[in-house]
């Protein structure tokens, strides 16, 4: 075997496929908010007594069997199951859309059903044909599909698993506990992690697929774990006592790989866990902003007073640098693949925390009328509930698939490659340009080239000094663009120091010092700063060439602006912009907030694309 | 193979192994001495995750593009510095 040379017949195989697909694409011409809209249009308006309905459901801890039979009945799991397996999965931002659209709804709904794709996953990343096709008829035919790799005593820590998979006779046997699995009693197919050395290691797992219509009784569900979101959810586990399963047919990948397959599908689904959150906070601006422009308070609205209004701007601000950062990672699953080993953790961890802490500031903002159930303070029966839900629903994404503590790990243990790359730059590659470039067609993705570690470190921000220098260049032409140009210069200096500091980490140490956990969280800060300043740079002629976006938030890099405004309060304690810096902040955080009024009033997702809702198809 | 400019060549397996010892030495912050090249990387205290950065001291060093998880299915330090060095022999251990 010869990793280099497989790796370059990879690459060059690849950029055929490359080619093959920008003709194809130009074809037929779809963006992710077209797959949104399409979404939206066969959903239908959302009809007010919905929310109602939900929330009794949700009192009643019931499944929301009726959303997920609506969107069985438009298909949107095809959009599970990659293309090359039968399904409509061409691009993951597409797939992600969709789902935001639907978690934009209800996350409940997004999460009871988009838990198939997690299912399903490592089998696109590691499954033989012959089981991609069993599991892409499964998933398309509406067939829910868990993920089991939790345990109860041991939590995230997979290498702990006491799950076995032993040989029986010319069959493996399966015995043990999952616990904590989304679809574990409706699931009817579950890929389960299971030790098949008795000694562990990262090579002592296998991933079986464990179909409930041969397991019978061997496959007992555990009762339904009572939540504070998502309460209708069938979180639960389930017991294994004797299933026995063929040891290839069976098992998804080469024997032992079991733990690495899981880490490359963490790397994908970590990546689209971002979207739920995206779609949690569309939810809470949309009620937020009718609510800011709404109530009115000393004969003006809340939104006139300058504190109101600049909470609602920031948290907004907050929404589209997620966006920007979570678009960026997504793309790159296609084109950057060896480097979302980075950008997963950092985007998992960034999105739902940065999401909470939006929702929470939301929630200070409508005072009394998020604690009262009933967010626009009209009546208090039909559509109770809304705000409140929104944020206990969305307490889960920073929990499950890797919880924050987790993600800030990941990105600990690649300190050492970081310094070093920190320490020997290269050019990052054409990949990272075409992830930032919305108007750049996607070669298809491939799993096969998802790397477990990111050998060259992350080209986001070795790439970051030269993006501030093409910042300014295109400020000495255009002066509004100075400050922000300023602005990104000094996020290279810092994320500069912030790398020279992981460089000079202790290695490995026994326990994990907290101040490293910090370099990691303000590590992500910086990533996502980086990937608006590079998705600015390569998109803004492309989206107002083609009006994708909202003029107001792309003309002289307006939303650049205030994302880096709100990257820089993370990344330094007591962050205070000058008062000249002020100024021109105050110019654009007004100019946000009108735009996401727009949005809001024309049924738009507070986005920086256009993208509308079913109320304006 | 992919090998860059100025990278390191062994001249041996040993000189692998030597080089190894210095890498794990490095991480865990203790005396070369105490690396046994014979026990699993594991127990030397390099976790299943940790371990997996050694591949970009290979590549720097040697310009050998490897899986990251070249560590988990050669788990010691002698087992490892053998693959590396069919590796970079063209298949020669």
């Amino acid at each position: 075997m010869n990793p280099a040379a497989t790796d370059h017949a990879t690459n060059a195989a690849a950029d055929n496929v490359t080619d093959t697909a920008a003709d194809a694409a130009t074809d037929t011409v779809s963006t992710p908010a077209d797959a949104a809209e399409d979404l939206e249009r066969r959903l239908g308006p959302v009809d007010p007594a919905d929310a109602h309905v939900r929330d009794l459901a949700d009192e009643r801890e019931e499944f929301p069997q009726a959303d997920v039979d609506a969107l069985d009945g438009i298909g949107l799991a095809r959009h599970y199951v990659p293309v090359e397996h039968g399904g409509l999965l061409r691009d993951y931002p597409s797939t992600a859309a969709m789902i935001r659209a639907v978690a934009g709804r209800d996350l409940t709904m997004a999460i009871a059903h988009g838990k198939t794709f997690l299912g399903a996953v490592s089998v696109w990343v590691a499954g033989s044909g012959e089981q991609a096709a069993r599991v892409a008829g499964l998933v398309s035919a509406g067939v829910p599909v868990s993920w089991g790799l939790t345990e109860r005593g041991h939590g995230s820590d997979l290498v702990a698993g006491e799950v076995t998979a032993y040989p029986d006779g010319d069959r493996v046997r399966l015995d043990g506990e999952k616990w904590l699995i989304n679809n574990a009693t409706r699931g009817g197919l579950v890929t389960v992690l299971a030790r098949s050395d008795p000694a562990g290691g990262p090579r002592g797992f296998d991933l079986y697929l464990v179909d409930r219509r041969t397991a019978g009784d061997s496959y007992r569900p555990l009762p339904k774990v009572r939540t504070l979101g998502i309460r209708g959810a069938d979180i639960s586990g389930f017991t294994l006592d004797g299933v026995l399963l063929d040891p290839d047919a069976d098992r998804v990948g080469a024997p032992g790989s079991g733990l690495e397959t899981v880490m490359r599908s963490l790397q994908l689904t970590r990546t689209l866990c971002a979207t739920l959150s995206l779609g949690a906070a569309d939810h809470g601006l949309a009620e937020a902003a009718h609510f800011a422009a709404d109530r009115r308070l000393y004969g003006r609205p809340l939104l006139d007073l300058p504190a109101a209004g600049r909470t609602l701007a920031e948290c907004y601000a907050d929404h589209l640098l997620h966006e920007a950062f979570a678009t960026l990672a997504t793309r790159a699953i296609h084109t950057l693949p060896g480097e979302l080993g980075i950008l997963a953790p950092a985007v998992k961890y960034l999105v739902p925390v940065g999401t909470e802490q939006l929702l929470a500031r939301l929630r200070r903002l409508l005072g009394a009328r998020a604690w009262l159930r009933d967010v626009r303070g009209t009546e208090v029966s039909p559509g109770v509930g809304v705000f409140q839900k929104i944020e206990r629903d969305h307490r889960i994404v920073s929990l499950f698939d890797g919880n924050t503590v987790v993600n800030l790990n990941s990105l600990v243990s690649q300190f050492p490659l970081l310094g070093r790359a920190h320490r020997r730059p290269r050019p990052a590659e054409a990949g990272l340009y075409r992830a930032a470039d919305l108007g750049a067609p996607l070669p298809p993705a491939d799993p096969s080239r998802l790397r477990l570690m990111p050998t060259r470190g992350a080209g986001l921000l070795h790439d970051l000094p030269a993006a501030a220098a093409q910042l300014a260049e295109l400020a000495a032409e255009n002066g509004r663009l100075t400050p922000i140009a300023e602005s990104a210069r000094s996020l290279a200096e810092r994320t500069g120091e912030l790398l020279e500091d992981v460089a000079e980490q202790p290695i490995v140490p026994p326990d994990v010092p907290a101040h490293a956990f910090d370099l990691a969280r303000r590590l992500t800060w910086a990533l996502a700063g980086a990937a608006a300043v590079r998705l600015w740079l390569d998109s803004h002629s492309h989206v107002s060439r083609t009006a994708l976006g909202p003029e107001s938030l792309w003309t002289d890099g307006r939303w650049l602006h205030a994302a880096l405004d709100r990257v820089h309060t993370r990344l330094v304690a007591g962050h205070r912009p000058t008062a000249d810096e002020e100024r021109a902040l105050e110019e654009t955080y007004a100019a946000l907030t009108g735009e996401l009024l727009r949005q809001t009033a024309g049924h738009r997702f507070p986005s920086l694309l256009h993208t509308r809702r079913a109320e304006a198809l | 193979m992919n090998t860059s400019e100025s990278t390191a060549r062994p001249a041996d397996i040993d000189e692998v192994v030597d080089w190894l010892i210095e890498r794990v030495a490095e991480y865990r912050e203790i005396p070369a001495a105490d690396v046994d090249p014979e026990v699993p990387l594991a127990e030397l205290g390099l976790d299943s995750v940790y371990v997996l950065s050694l591949c970009g001291d290979v590549e720097d060093h040697y310009g050998l593009v490897v899986e990251p998880t070249v560590a988990w299915d050669h788990p010691t330090i002698d087992a490892l510095a053998k693959h590396l060095h069919a590796e970079l022999t063209g298949g020669a251990s």
